[in-house]
């Protein structure tokens, strides 16, 4: 194929930072793909985005959709064309995330005991205490070696001058890691020998690291603690996930119904009876995880299980009431954390955040809605969210009155334009807007980061939104050695 | 093991052994309806594998197109190979991380080939025998992968618990059904007859080579339930029940285990010390129902003892 035709659609969009291109040429770490991508023609390429379906459906990458009654599989949208990310770059974000998810760290085991941080005026109280996500149930007791966010997924963007932004700390139960992991399995089949030629660094010691972590945990010292993975079942759309972390590790995939609590003990349910549970990695929100002391409805907790947590005889992962730290109007605070936990200058930036509970900034984000995305402040997966420059009038004055009725359920945030990356589209290179989660790890032993994470794709020309559920897919993310 | 896990992989396999006897049963008998044998029936196999009614039933016996399309595709049957292949992969599907890759992979391609479109269209247009061969094939590919990459703990004996429960009922259910449909006077059968029987489960070789006299309905019946080396006959498959359990033994459940193995080991012995002349004393249909009602509380037994987890 000649290398114009491959290129020959692509464009980047004006005030937008390109991964790939810089000033019509491309960008060094992108020159090994685009020659490679330009030896192949058109059906060589389709054929490998063809494959890389199949493959994604024959393994089972898939998510159901249930329709009439009846189970369609589904797969999450991938993108063949990876995103690269240099090592320079890859060494900024680490130290970054490394030392804003310290201070987040710090903050949770803070506003659970002693509340310095309150009383010393640098959050008010009252937004702590109104966060949903703030549990009375987590107050005053030690969780093993203070680690409150064992696993976080920090949603990063780039803005037009390559400025890398926090868009929002996931520290609940981040999920799409396996995609992580299985994105590059599929690379390494659709292009054979390519990673190794660019020198890629491997993202495979995931699964090995977290297990380490969490075997640390255990309350019991004993050889083999007993670690599990709680799903809430089968019909979860992230099941495929829990599976898959389950048999990386080698431990064993559970639901609530497998487990049992005991004289503030928790069980599991065997073939050779009740066999007691050391380290939970929970993929059930803090709402459901146990009926007695949440929502009594819940199908996938265990009753008891709090009982149990306080007592220090089981250790849970992520820690409960993390949602204080991940809140959309807490956000705004970090900065200031890092400054009073770590007395340091934070290496990543916030977006600018308004707080629509101070009058001026809500009048001032009145006056430019079409500039602005509101948010609910414990929203998640892109529902709950205006964008200002695509709303139409009603969708706008809605949004106002929702505002002024409970101004802490929301947040505003100036359209931030994500960075561009090629996309593989019907024989061509085109540019769609990508944001990057990467996820980070912490033990005993400090925090760890895989080189790599999870690249988001809005796959709809134009389109800002990434999430999966709004028409997203993904890509392979590529960090190079340096 | 967690007990749902074991009820998962018991069942994963319960169903893929009944998968491959449907589909085992469909291409014998559809080749015996192209035969052009007196008065061919599919009543025999709708009885053995369906909930169909008398009616229902005598309505469908004598189409085979529509039978093949209620046994493999229909979703309203609850039977059908679609149904039951679904099934298995949801069982596999909740303990992916209990079976190799490749296990899990290829139940899930068998999932994905059994819902194919194409495929069904095939089945309804074209030579069934090589659709049922495809999906035959998938399940033997299923057995393969299972021996080959399990490893040998206590997930595979209860795949393989489930896998011999399931297929000593289905070798007493044939023998009954297919007898019941003559009203159990061996007179009235003849040799094209007893060739398919044999033929739908594989017994045909070895029939003619243990028996060189013809075809004898006490002989069908002595290989079908007594024969030691024949993998389909009761004797084996509870033999190889009881093989598997007994590797669940150990230091824990110790009453639930005693009590199953005592009821594995009594159908045993009955099916070991039986001969033809016994079981016609008894008379086969009763002798017959016994045996599957045994089977049963052994299902039960092991829901109770070894699946109970809500």
């Amino acid at each position: 194929m000649q290398a114009s035709e491959l290129l020959s659609a692509y464009y980047v969009d004006a005030n937008t930072w390109d991964e790939m291109y810089k000033d019509a040429t491309v960008r060094e770490q992108y020159k090994g793909v685009v020659e490679f991508m330009q030896g192949l023609n058109i059906e060589e390429l389709n054929r490998k985005e063809e494959m890389a379906r199949n493959l994604f459906m024959s393994q089972g990458i898939t998510f159901t959709v249930y329709s009439s009654g009846e189970g369609i599989e589904k797969i999450f949208p991938f993108d063949i064309i990876p995103r690269i990310i240099t090592s320079a770059e890859w060494n900024y974000i680490e130290k970054g995330i490394k030392q804003r998810l310290k201070a987040l760290n710090h903050f949770l085991k803070d506003v659970y005991n002693d509340q310095f941080i309150m009383k010393d005026g640098i959050v008010p109280a009252d937004m702590i205490y109104s966060c949903p996500h703030y549990l009375r149930e987590m107050h005053g007791f030690p969780v093993p070696h203070d680690i409150y966010v064992h696993i976080a997924g920090i949603d990063l963007i780039r803005n037009n001058d390559g400025t890398f932004y926090i868009l929002e700390d996931n520290l609940r139960t981040p999920s799409g890691v396996s995609y992580m992991l299985e994105n590059r399995e599929i690379t390494k089949r659709i292009f054979p020998d390519l990673l190794p030629k660019n020198n890629v660094r491997t993202v495979t010691e995931y699964p090995t690291i977290l297990h380490k972590n969490l075997v640390s945990l255990s309350p019991r010292q004993i050889a083999h603690p007993t670690i599990v993975v709680l799903t809430p079942g089968i019909y979860n759309s992230a099941y495929f996930e829990h599976t898959t972390l389950a048999r990386l590790m080698g431990v064993e995939l559970v639901e609530g119904r497998d487990l049992v609590v005991s004289n503030h003990r928790v069980f599991m349910k065997t073939t050779a009876g009740l066999q007691q549970v050391d380290v939970i990695y929970r993929r059930v929100d803090d709402e459901f995880l146990d009926p007695v002391v949440f929502n009594p409805d819940s199908m996938l907790g265990v009753a008891g299980i709090m009982s149990a947590y306080r007592k220090g005889n089981v250790a849970i992962v992520n820690a409960v009431g993390n949602g204080v730290a991940d809140d959309k109007a807490i956000y705004t605070y970090v900065p200031a954390m890092i400054r009073y936990y770590l007395n340091e200058e934070p290496i990543l930036k916030n977006v600018p955040t308004y707080q629509l509970g101070n009058p001026e900034e809500r009048e001032y984000v009145f006056g430019n809605m079409n500039k602005m995305v509101i948010k609910k402040t414990n929203g998640s997966g892109g529902y709950g969210m205006l964008m200002g420059h695509m709303a139409n009038e009603e969708e706008i004055l809605k949004y106002k009155e929702a505002i002024i009725e409970d101004p802490r359920q929301y947040i505003a945030q100036p359209t931030i334009n994500l960075s561009s990356s090629p996309c593989y589209m019907n024989g061509k290179l085109q540019p769609r807007r990508i944001d990057l989660r990467p996820y980070a790890l912490c033990g005993p032993d400090g925090i760890q980061i895989v080189p790599g994470g999870l690249t988001r794709v809005a796959l709809k020309e134009g389109s800002l939104v990434v999430n999966s559920s709004q028409g997203g897919g993904s890509k392979d993310t590529w960090v190079l050695a340096g | 093991m967690l007990s749902r896990v074991a009820d998962s992989l018991f069942w994963m396999s319960r169903y893929i052994e009944r998968t491959d006897g449907i589909l085992r049963m469909l291409k014998i008998n559809y080749a015996s309806s192209q035969d052009d044998v007196h008065e061919f029936s599919w009543k025999p196999v709708l009885k053995t594998f369906t909930y169909l009614e008398e009616p229902e039933a005598n309505e469908l016996a004598y189409n085979s197109r529509a039978v093949l399309q209620f046994m493999v595709t229909d979703k309203e049957n609850p039977n059908s190979v679609l149904n039951i292949v679904t099934h298995a992969r949801e069982n596999a599907r909740s303990v992916q991380d209990h079976i190799t890759k490749e296990l899990w992979q290829c139940l899930n391609d068998y999932y994905h080939t059994v819902r194919d479109e194409h495929l069904i269209q095939l089945l309804h247009r074209e030579d069934p025998v090589t659709i049922l061969d495809t999906l035959i094939k998938q399940g033997l590919l299923y057995y393969g992968i299972t021996d080959i990459t399990m490893a040998r703990g206590e997930g595979y004996a209860f795949i393989n618990i489930g896998k011999f429960l399931e297929r000593s009922v289905q070798s007493a259910d044939i023998l009954d059904i297919k007898f019941s449909d003559v009203d159990y006077d061996f007179a009235k059968t003849d040799a094209t007859y007893w060739k398919y029987l044999l033929l739908s489960i594989s017994g045909y070789e070895l029939y003619l080579k243990t028996y060189r006299s013809g075809f004898d309905a006490k002989n069908v019946v002595e290989q079908i339930v007594l024969n030691r080396d024949f993998p389909r006959s009761v004797e084996y498959s509870v033999s190889q029940l009881h093989r598997y359990f007994q590797r669940l033994k150990g230091d824990k459940n110790v009453e639930a285990y005693r009590k199953i193995d005592f009821m594995i080991g009594k159908i045993r012995s009955r099916v070991k010390y039986s001969t033809v002349e016994t079981i016609m004393e008894t008379g086969l249909h009763a002798y017959l129902q016994a045996v599957k009602e045994d089977l049963y509380e052994v299902g039960n037994a092991f829901n109770q003892h070894y699946f109970a987890y809500s």
